[in-house]
């Protein structure tokens, strides 16, 4: 993974960020329910108004579901240092964010971090939208 | 960590400036961190933002170049010129208070429809002016959306099919350009938070560029159908040097409207 982003880039993810959403964040997730999902990137859906990042998780159980992570729109993680092949299906994250409020398995990112432990910003609007990436853990 | 090191303090130029030092800006992706020709630089290479304003041929200050507002906003309240509030008559402060209890759930742009003008200055996404003696055009990344605001001495027109951005038209006082537009259908919200707005909506901005990396924007917003008098907000932008606008196609990956469900 460390491959994904270079010193230049990192640095990038971490300068003050513009965060941008096209909906309230509020209105569809619970940011007092934070979510630490870690696995496996399935799919990655580079596209405006969100990214969307599809990722395999063992519960408990070993049972393993496919959650949706809505991230930043592509053209803030663009500016922020992302490409769209930063992360591809196969690489492992572990992901911070919150749960949508439906109750489904889909949460809005705050942050990324890597296997060598860097932590990247995901552009999110809600709480931790700061453009500082925060991967305190949270609970699923 | 919001500046881990010197180098990564000077932002999103530093991608621009390795670029640039690699001799390979030309080949820079969607020409982020190509060096934009025509702005003032800095011994070092950076944008001397505080470098005098550009005048046009006739002397005007040209306003043309990529901005982007210095802290983005999503509600008005947070956006307010000094000592201002936002007087809600009792038909806007219902709209309002039905959108704040379902935390904005059916606001139109969240379907990817046009926000408001006042919103769509602050959101934090770029927008290039391109200013010409009889028109001077915003071109918004947010949406890939554009305005025209008319200075070839028109007037306001008459309007029988109001527009969701309205229409334009734009003249000079001294060095401020002001920009008025009416003519709006009441359907977009004038931000995230819900501050609603009718066809009885008239907004007047100022736009003054204080040097050349720097512009302040003052919005008056003037509905007598939602507020008892007019109100006003205050933006200020800064000059985006070495990027260019993205494209932004709203409806591509749309699927979060059938999700927004409020309290």
């Amino acid at each position: 993974m460390t491959r994904l982003f270079s010193i230049a880039t990192l640095c990038l993810v971490l300068a003050p960020a513009a965060a941008v959403a096209h909906h309230s964040f509020a209105a569809q997730y619970d940011a007092n329910r934070p979510v630490t999902l870690q696995g496996t990137i399935t799919k990655v859906e580079w596209m405006n108004p969100h990214t969307y990042f599809y990722i395999d998780v063992a519960d408990d159980t070993g049972k393993v579901v496919n959650w949706a992570v809505e991230g930043g729109a592509p053209n803030v993680l663009y500016r922020e240092g992302w490409k769209p092949t930063s992360l591809k299906a196969g690489d492992r994250v572990t992901i911070m964010g919150s749960r949508a409020k439906d109750g489904s398995n889909l949460i809005n990112a705050t942050s990324f971090k890597l296997p060598d432990g860097r932590c990247i910003f995901a552009g999110t609007s809600g709480p931790g939208g700061t453009g500082t990436p925060n991967c305190t853990v949270g609970r699923r | 960590m919001r500046h881990p090191s010197v180098f990564c303090g000077l932002g999103p130029w530093a991608l621009g400036l390795v670029l640039a030092a690699g001799s390979i800006a030309a080949a820079a992706p969607q020409w982020q961190g190509y060096k934009t020709p025509g702005i003032p630089r800095l011994p070092d290479g950076a944008p001397n933002l505080a470098a005098p304003v550009p005048k046009t041929a006739d002397g005007k200050p040209d306003l043309s170049g990529i901005w982007m507002a210095a802290r983005a906003v999503f509600d008005l309240s947070q956006a307010l010129k000094k000592g201002e509030t936002i007087p809600l008559s009792a038909e806007g402060r219902k709209i309002f208070s039905e959108r704040r209890a379902t935390e904005s759930k059916d606001d139109p742009s969240a379907r990817c429809l046009p926000t408001g003008l006042p919103v769509r200055a602050l959101l934090r996404t770029p927008f290039k002016i391109l200013q010409t003696p009889t028109v001077t055009a915003i071109l918004y990344e947010s949406r890939t959306t554009f305005r025209q605001i008319l200075t070839d001495g028109r007037p306001l027109p008459e309007v029988d099919w109001p527009a969701w951005n309205g229409f334009s038209i734009g003249r000079w006082e001294g060095d401020t350009f002001v920009a008025q537009t009416a003519g709006f259908n009441g359907k977009p919200w004038l931000d995230q938070a819900g501050y609603p707005a009718s066809d009885a909506l008239r907004i007047t901005e100022r736009f003054r560029r204080r040097d050349f990396g720097h512009m302040d924007m003052e919005m008056v917003i003037d509905d007598s159908k939602m507020y008892t008098k007019p109100w006003s907000i205050f933006g200020e932008f800064v000059l985006q040097a070495d990027t260019e606008l993205l494209e932004f196609i709203c409806e591509e990956n749309e699927k979060d409207s059938a999700l927004l469900v409020g309290k």
